[in-house]
């Protein structure tokens, strides 16, 4: 299951970031995505070894670690999308396709004139939609 | 096959002297060529076919020589040809036939024979032949048979396609010998390396195909697959090899994961908790065989290790922590599958040995490696991850064993321990019989551990460290207990996530179930009922004790010291590596980990600094949440340290963090804290940016515009983020200018108090004069106590978002203009004409505003000298449009105070003025007409005007106003009778425009002269009043004539008096002076002098030109003017000295054109004689070309009148040009 989705501005800035644990530990989510933009800016910064992917906005998986998994995508304004999942079992074309639905919502979003750029997403339905597409990602598991 | 198993392990650890070359010794040459072999290898380089047939360079090959006599290699033929292949990586790869012959006879009977039989033997064998002659090199018949013989050996063996043969002078070897032995051996191990391969290759092949049949053996495939491995390691073919163990690797886990087959995975003996996953030879693969396969626990470590020997020989430490690091994950996810099967925490074991020994073997086969950057990066990367993956096992063994009060409930600590799930043992160990007294140590140990506060008194729930409670889980994993126990209960609503505080909360919240828990005799009973948190610490401390062989890491548990040693020194390993790799928000984020660990230690110091690098990452990149977890900790190492400028900015960045981070309780902490310290005993101002806190903003609307010079009062909306009223003890504004270099523009400063509400506050500066030019906010400083804020916080509108101070933008939006100077008053004067001289006259001032209002203006009028203001008289203001209004205002001093209702309207301003000129008008003759100079009647008055908000506007000017008589009055004797009656005519001449009523005109003749009626001093024809328009003349005649009465001249000149009357306008100019219309007759009397000359005397002095004696004058040519003075007539006695026996002369010559070379000036004798006569001759020098007025000769002492100029002089000379001189050339 997914466990964060998060938007993070092209200065590294969060915009946006939900947790869907459930229990209030929000603040080792942040820690996690904060620490995947390392890998962000590792893939981003070394064009040279990221070659086939350089063109490609989904990154792929960042992080690979024992409990959780962390996936990136980076929009073509720097601004990052990043999940966090607990599901160890998932399958690539479902992330695409879900980072494809999570930027729609994101463009819809900052597109919404009340929206100031470069500042927080703060918009009720947008929250809304992101929690759709999250309950619709896979199937859905326990932890 | 798989029988042989054992057999090939001896085998290849045997074989580690590299590949075999076999001698046989056919003429016992071996004692004596065995140094020169042996000297030979490793071979220094050898081309061999890879894998792929493909040529390959292989340097320093290791090969040793056995003679085919010696017992290894007779010994080594098994018994079972069938499998024979299986070894024969061991085997010869070539055979070198050592022979030595002095006789052809010899060798055709003895030699031959003997090497034919010892070919034809096996084919497959690759064999070479060295042919030592021992012939002396001197001995000449010896050596030729050698050679012979030699020649014929060559014959006898060599091919077309090869050459077999070589040749050895024992006494004198070719220096070429040695490289063709070389490449001879090369070539032969070559080919029977080519030939074993394919071989082994279409026996895996073989067996490959029947993958899927039910007699499918792994150990026998493994067999062949690691004989060939091991082959191509011997031949120093590694990248090969590794592909040979990559490939069995693959096939491996193929064959592992095939259903149906219940297989032992391994892992229970003593000492398997240690990872050998770098280790090949850790147990004996006989061990580890089961049925037809391996055990996956040993057997994916053995292949791992080959790998790893394999990739450590390539020199790819990197590649051993890349792939070791993925192996620790997925094989720590095999392990997890297992879990019931093995010890409690096996799993948690093994991964922190395997990333320690991967940690130590990479790191010491890397040192002195060099790198390209990239790399060297990744490489400390894995070390980094290695390290953290390592450290959060060991936290999650310490939390099991009762240390997770020790460890720091961060982010980084929840993020790896909260989402790893508990270990799953079929059984939660239990606790042993006799441990009563290590529960109640532990019990004691988590009582007394305190849960660290927060600085600021700080409530938060702290982040879990644990997946689901502890006491749950291992009392749920005890299979014989069910799942709702009291414990259970009493956790449902004591439940905060913190395991290791549900005890103590029990503790307090139920006594008796506490006296029950501490008290030592019910230890008997555990078993039966639910077990106590440190019940489960000891258990599972127990459990830990026997799963753990590696004493590093029992030590390491044993006590909290050594706990936290170990984990500081795996914290500041990973901190470390990700320090030097792509990763530094790793690095720094553990850096705060160790700053918890120093803090707790009490150095203070070092946990402060690391701390602090934790928080400029977070705050650069507005990660606020995260922030606000870790910058209360900095500032309570900032306040022990004393360190009141670190603290105070903590404070103000912990009240700049989004409100919704922290309660208004907290908040206000925060504030009192500033605000304590900032009213307290510090010994220095410190300064600090609140940029994030207090931000600013101009009014809305368009900008304030002032005038160039005026004051204003700026209004700035103060953005305050404190949670209360904060006092600002001063508070000053920079402006700065929006173009142009700003020239250091001086703060606006407000000395008085301020009191910030929370939120938006709307602040009134007094602004100074400023240059003119368009302002922006600058900066906000003030003071608050001791503290000196700063603030270059801007916010559009509204309070600033919490992540404003990532940016700082520069308004643009200017809040000041100051006009460039421009006119902002006009005064002019309103009066176009002359005024009356002598007479009080208003004088009229247009005042004109120009955008701008006079409000308040005081007019400063300072008559010069000739004028004089009447001050009596009361000022007069009208507006230019009539309607406009009407006031009279006095002035005082000079000074007019502007009444309110002209500060906008244009008015004029009258003011009363009598202009002085002491000496009487003169009236002319009409014979020498002068008019009156205008800049006699010119008189000046300095305006000042001062006006504007503060009078700080200053408008001066001088206007001149030109005053006249009324009237120019001019004389002429129009006709003059023999006996002496003269006809004056005096011409009036209105000087100004205004109507000019003559009532009565009067003359008083001077001496010499009479009216001819002596009583009536008026015309000769009255024709009074007499008008005169504006700028017309009039004339009168006056009836005179000449009289002497031999007295002394009593008046000299003589008087005509006019009494008029004028009508015009003030607007215009001249009008009827003030006192006159006050007095009602309108009637003015205007007394002119006038000059009346007696009628003129014959000349008694006749000065004559002289003609120049030369025709042409030149320039510079000295030339005599000449003058003849000639005496008409004899002086009168009474006539003045100009008719002395002498005169005097002055010659007057314009001194551009003409050098006088004589004497200028002077006197000559001239006798008193009528008809006398001189002459006198200047010298004189031309100095330019042209016509030119020649000089004049004066005589001063004799009137004018009285000369006759006879002959006269020309009016111009022609001067020519100077000759041409040559004396001035140069001849070229």
């Amino acid at each position: 299951m997914i466990v964060c989705v998060a938007v993070v501005g092209h200065q590294n800035n969060p915009l946006y970031l939900q947790s869907f644990t459930g229990s209030d530990d929000a603040l080792k989510l942040h820690h996690i995505v904060h620490c995947s933009l390392d890998v962000i800016d590792e893939r981003v910064n070394n064009p040279k070894r990221s070659a086939s992917t350089l063109n490609e906005t989904f990154l792929g998986l960042l992080y690979p670690t024992e409990n959780y998994k962390v996936y990136g995508y980076l929009t073509n304004t720097k601004v990052k999308l990043i999940m966090v999942t607990t599901d160890l079992d998932v399958k690539d074309a479902d992330v695409r396709s879900f980072f494809r639905k999570f930027h729609a919502a994101y463009v819809d979003a900052v597109c919404n004139p009340f929206h100031v750029p470069g500042k927080k997403i703060t918009s009720n339905s947008f929250s809304e939609r992101v929690g759709t597409i999250v309950r619709s990602f896979g199937p859905s598991m326990t932890l | 096959m798989a029988n042989y198993l054992a057999q090939f392990q001896s085998i290849k650890t045997s074989c580690d002297r590299g590949v075999v070359v076999s001698v046989e010794d056919v003429s016992d040459l071996w004692p004596s060529m065995k140094e020169g072999f042996e000297a030979r290898v490793p071979l220094k380089e050898a081309s061999l076919n890879n894998r792929t047939r493909n040529p390959v360079r292989v340097v320093n090959l290791a090969a040793q020589f056995i003679l085919t006599t010696d017992a290894r290699l007779r010994s080594r033929f098994p018994q079972d040809n069938q499998f024979q292949y299986l070894f024969w990586f061991r085997e010869p790869y070539a055979t070198v036939l050592l022979v030595s012959c002095d006789d052809l006879d010899d060798f055709k009977t003895i030699l031959r024979p003997r090497l034919k039989l010892i070919l034809q033997n096996d084919d497959d064998r690759e064999w070479f032949i060295v042919f030592v002659s021992r012939a002396d090199p001197a001995n000449d018949p010896a050596s030729k048979m050698a050679k012979k013989v030699y020649a014929r050996l060559e014959l006898d063996f060599n091919t077309k396609k090869r050459e077999r043969c070589c040749k050895y002078d024992f006494h004198a070897p070719h220096p070429s010998f040695w490289d063709d032995f070389d490449s001879k051996l090369a070539e032969c191990i070559r080919n029977t390396l080519d030939r074993r391969v394919q071989f082994y290759e279409d026996e895996i092949r073989k067996l490959t195909e029947q993958r899927f049949l039910p007699i499918w053996n792994f150990c026998n495939f493994f067999i062949l697959k690691e004989s060939l491995a091991f082959m191509f390691e011997m031949a120093n073919l590694h990248e090969d090899s590794l592909r040979e163990y990559d490939e069995l690797e693959l096939c491996y886990s193929e064959t592992a994961g095939t259903p149906g087959k219940h297989r032992d995975f391994g892992g229970i003996d003593h000492g398997d908790d240690r990872a050998a996953l770098l280790n090949p030879s850790f147990k004996q693969l006989t061990l580890i065989v089961q049925d037809d396969t391996f055990r996956e626990f040993e057997f994916r470590q053995y292949i791992f290790a080959c790998q790893a020997k394999l990739l450590f020989k390539l020199g790819r430490p990197l590649e051993v922590a890349a792939r070791g690091h993925s192996f620790v994950i997925s094989f720590s996810k095999v392990l997890a599958m297992h879990e019931n099967a093995l010890p409690f925490c096996f799993r948690e074991v093994w991964v922190i040995t395997a990333c320690l020994a991967l940690l130590k073997s990479t790191m010491s086969h890397y040192n002195g490696g060099v790198m390209p950057p990239d790399i060297e990066r990744e490489f400390y990367r894995l070390q980094g991850d290695l390290y953290s993956l390592c450290r959060v096992k060991f936290m999650r063994l310490a939390y099991l064993i009762g240390y997770g009060h020790e460890i720091e409930k961060s982010p980084v600590n929840s993020a790896a321990l909260s989402m790893l799930p508990w270990p799953k043992p079929a059984i939660w160990p239990a606790l042993s019989p006799d441990s009563s007294a290590e529960v109640l140590a532990k019990e004691k140990m988590i009582l007394q551990s305190k849960p660290r506060e927060k600085h600021f008194n700080i409530q938060r729930k702290p982040l879990p460290l644990e997946p689901s409670l502890l006491l749950r889980e291992a009392n749920r994993r005890r299979a014989f207990l069910s799942v709702g126990n009291i414990s259970e209960l009493l956790e449902s609503h004591a439940n905060d996530g913190s395991g290791s505080d549900v005890n103590s909360r029990l503790a307090s919240k139920n006594p008796s179930y506490m006296s029950r828990t501490f008290s030592g005799p019910t230890m008997s009973d555990t078993r039966d009922r639910p077990m106590t948190l440190s019940e489960v610490h000891v258990a599972a401390e127990y459990a830990l004790k026997l799963t753990v062989s590696n004493p590093d890491i029992l030590n390491s548990l044993s006590s909290l010291e050594e706990f936290e040693k170990k984990y500081m020194e795996l914290t500041k390993g990973a901190a470390d590596n990700y320090h030097k790799s792509w990763w530094k928000r790793h690095g720094v984020i553990l850096d705060g980990e160790i700053a918890a660990l120093h803090f707790k230690k009490g150095e203070i110091d070092q946990a402060a600094k690391s701390y602090e690098k934790v928080c400029a990452l977070y705050s650069g990149e507005g990660w606020h949440e995260l922030l606000a977890d870790i910058l209360p900790n900095l500032a309570e190492c900032q306040k022990i340290l004393n360190d009141e400028a670190g603290y105070l900015s903590s404070c103000i960045r912990l009240l700049s963090l989004d409100s919704g981070l922290f309660l208004t309780k907290e908040r206000q902490l925060f504030q009192a804290e500033l605000v304590r310290l900032a009213h307290g005993d510090m010994k220095h101002p410190v300064p600090l940016d609140v940029s994030s806190l207090i931000t600013f903003y101009g009014t809305a609307g368009p900008a304030l515009e002032l005038c160039d010079g005026d004051p204003g009062v700026l209004q700035v909306t103060v953005w305050s983020g404190f949670p209360d009223e904060i006092v600002l003890e001063n508070l000053n504004l920079t402006l700065s200018a929006s173009f142009g270099a700003d020239e250091g523009v001086k703060p606006i400063k407000s000395a008085e108090k301020h009191v910030l509400k929370p939120g938006k506050n709307v602040i009134t500066l007094d602004l100074p004069p400023q240059k003119p030019g368009s302002y922006v906010l600058g900066a906000l400083t003030g003071q608050i106590g001791h503290l000196q804020f700063r603030s270059h916080g801007f916010s559009k509108a509204g309070p600033a978002d919490s992540d404003d101070f990532m940016s700082y933008e520069k308004p643009t939006r200017p809040v000041l203009k100051v006009l460039s100077p421009r006119p902002l008053v006009d005064i002019t004067c309103a009066v176009s004409s002359a005024l009356l001289m002598n007479e009080l006259q208003w004088i009229g001032l247009i005042i004109k505003p120009l955008d701008y209002s006079l409000k308040g203006g005081i007019l400063h009028i300072d008559a010069g000298p000739g004028l004089k203001i009447e001050e009596s008289h009361l000022i007069e203001i009208e507006g230019y449009e009539p309607a406009e209004g009407f006031e009279k205002v006095p002035i005082e001093g000079g000074k007019v105070a502007l009444p309110d209702w002209v500060s906008d309207v244009t008015t004029v301003l009258w003011f009363p003025v009598c202009a002085i000129d002491e000496s009487m008008a003169r009236g002319t003759s009409s014979a020498l007409p002068q008019k009156p100079s205008i800049v006699d009647g010119m008189r000046m008055i300095a305006l000042k005007l001062e006006f504007g908000t503060f009078r700080n506007q200053i408008f001066e000017r001088t206007i001149a106003v030109t005053f006249t008589d009324p009237f120019h009055v001019t004389t002429r004797i129009t006709d003059k009778s023999t006996d002496g009656t003269l006809l004056l005519q005096v011409m009036l001449q209105s000087q100004v425009k205004a109507t000019l009523n003559i009532h009565d005109a009067w003359l008083d003749l001077q001496d010499g002269f009479e009216h001819m009626s002596k009583t009536d001093k008026r015309p000769t024809l009255s024709t009074f009043p007499l008008v005169i328009s504006p700028s017309s003349k009039a004339g009168i005649l006056f009836t005179v004539r000449l009289y002497s009465n031999g007295e002394e001249a009593s008046q000299q000149d003589s008087i005509l008096n006019l009494k008029y009357g004028i009508t015009g306008n003030r607007t215009i100019g001249a009008h009827t002076p003030i006192l006159a219309k006050v007095e009602g007759s309108g009637e003015i009397v205007f007394k002119i002098t006038l000059a009346l000359q007696r009628p003129v005397l014959d000349p008694c002095v006749a000065v004559g030109f002289l003609p120049f004696s030369s025709d042409c004058l030149r320039v510079g040519q000295l030339v005599n003017v000449k003058w003849r003075i000639e005496r008409l007539k004899n002086p009168e006695a009474d006539v003045s000295s100009s008719c002395r026996d002498e005169v005097l002369y002055e010659v007057d010559a314009n001194p551009q054109n003409w050098m006088v070379a004589g004497r200028k000036k002077g006197h000559v004798s001239l006798s008193k004689e009528q008809g006398s006569r001189i002459e006198i001759t200047v010298t004189c020098v031309p100095l330019v070309s042209g016509y030119v007025h020649p000089p004049q000769l004066g005589l001063p002492e004799v009137g004018e009148q009285n000369i006759s100029c006879n002959p006269a002089g020309p009016h111009l000379v022609c001067v020519l040009p100077p000759t041409l001189s040559s004396s001035y050339c140069i001849p070229a």
